[in-house]
């Protein structure tokens, strides 16, 4: 039998503001190939959204996003089509792990359980990955004068081992041991089971484990993500649970900043995706780091004031929204800065750039 | 590349006009019979064919208009090698040009 939900009625303010997160979300998933969905679902929550159509709407929104992403950033050379898809095949099978977990700690722990795991996991992965993208961008962008991007040395060891079948991507320009690209797509399912944004592992895994480029890295994620979307919304289609009305407005917002997104990366240096993405990464992991004293009260782990906990929880809200905006003015600025200097007709210093690593490759 | 090529670049006037007019159209179908519409999209079943027909529809109609619309405001993609190489890549499957077979009497 189907579940009973009750679906809000809108206002102008609800669309108004479903239409500029999308359109921010939008912009950093066209640039860093994830982002966005953090901010969103426990966004329409707080407008009275019930949790699964807040996810449910918003995955339905992410899949027709990521496919015109995709598409824009394919027309720019930049995605791996079979890296995207072998990466997916073995992400879908870490959602499904990652969603057990998630019913056990349901099961063993309830509803506070499970927001502290999805807590922790987000401090504990975002500050490490992240943290470690960040660093590795401020170096890259300190090397920009001497050398393009490096293929990491761990990647540079795992493409030596000669375990079959070894598959060529030919975008990425990366041969290497099938079995050792499905632990990063599990990884991304997994993570993207849990946080909803794959993307925060699937992305460096490619740069740092694979080998691949920022560029087709970030561009390739979208694929992932469009794959994964898409049976992750028919499946909640067929429960019923999607909102069309808040789907839309959230699309109108984000295919028109995605498509920003795609562009912003011809004009960048190539360690910009790092430096958002890091950035992002690391906000949003401080912003949740606010929210775990009132799972742990719940838990009657600690004793916290009720007053305390609703605070808490505005100013964590408040500081995911802060990283969605700063990654957003970081790439519009960066965009802005190279347009200017093509327009000027000067050269970019831009030895990082694409242009650099294909010089590089080829 | 300069900035003055994408000033000789054409800007795409209609196709923003159209597609414009198309996204707005499929918009007001949505909310105005937002009830009806409702009903239907959250039947479960085999009905979720149209929320996943619909946003599919959408991203083609109101993303070609963006995109155009980010081009008519003069807002491009700069060219890059790895365009350029893709665009060189030859086409992953060849025409076969050998004689058709005939029948002979």
């Amino acid at each position: 039998m189907q579940e009973v939900v009750n679906f809000i009625d809108l206002n102008l303010i609800m669309v108004g503001y479903l239409f500029i997160v999308g359109f921010t979300g939008g912009l950093v998933s066209g640039f860093i190939g994830s982002g966005g969905a953090f901010v969103l679902t426990p966004g329409m929550m707080s407008l009275g959204v019930p949790g699964t159509v807040a996810v449910a709407s918003n995955m339905c929104h992410k899949f027709p996003k990521a496919l015109v992403g995709a598409i824009k950033r394919y027309k720019y050379g930049q995605v791996d089509i079979k890296l995207g898809l072998v990466m997916a095949a073995s992400a879908s099978l870490g959602v499904q792990i990652g969603i057990k977990i998630q019913q056990i700690i349901l099961e063993k722990w309830g509803q506070a359980g499970s927001n502290l795991y999805v807590s922790l996991s987000f401090v504990l992965i975002l500050v490490t990955v992240g943290g470690y993208v960040f660093y590795d961008a401020r170096k890259s962008a300190r090397r920009t004068d001497t050398a393009g991007e490096m293929v990491s040395n761990l990647a540079r060891r795992l493409q030596r081992i000669q375990l079959p079948p070894m598959i060529h991507f030919k975008t990425a320009d990366v041969r290497i041991s099938l079995w050792l690209t499905l632990p990063v797509g599990f990884a991304t399912g997994m993570l993207a089971a849990t946080i909803a944004v794959g993307g925060f592992i699937g992305v460096p895994g490619m740069i740092y484990v694979l080998g691949a480029s920022s560029l087709i890295a970030s561009a390739t994620e979208l694929v992932i993500a469009f794959v994964m979307g898409l049976g992750g919304s028919i499946n909640w289609a067929l429960h019923g649970m999607v909102d069309i009305r808040l789907t839309l407005i959230i699309l109108a917002g984000s295919l028109l900043g995605v498509q920003l997104g795609a562009i912003g990366t011809t004009y960048v240096k190539e360690h910009m995706i790092k430096i958002v993405m890091g950035t992002i990464m690391l906000i949003v992991a401080f912003s949740r780091g606010f929210a775990i004293p009132q799972y742990l009260a719940q838990l009657k782990l600690i004793e916290v004031e009720e007053n305390t906990i609703r605070i808490l929880s505005a100013v964590s809200f408040g500081i995911m929204c802060l990283a969605l905006a700063v990654g957003a003015v970081i790439i519009l600025a960066a965009m802005w800065k190279g347009r200017f200097a093509a327009e000027e007709g000067a050269e970019l210093p831009d030895k990082g750039s694409s242009l650099e690593v294909v010089s590089q490759e080829s | 590349m300069s900035g003055r090529s994408y000033a000789r670049r054409k800007r795409p006037y209609g196709k923003v006009i159209g597609f414009g007019m198309l996204t707005a159209a499929l918009y007001a179908a949505v909310y105005l019979n937002a009830p009806v519409v409702m009903t239907y999209f959250t039947k479960g079943g085999v009905y979720a064919v149209l929320p996943i027909a619909t946003v599919f529809l959408f991203s083609y109609v109101h993303g070609t208009f963006a995109g155009s619309l980010w081009s008519l405001l003069g807002i491009d993609a700069k060219r890059t090698r790895l365009q350029e190489r893709m665009e060189k890549r030859p086409a992953a499957t060849r025409k076969i040009s050998r004689p058709r077979p005939r029948l002979h009497a």
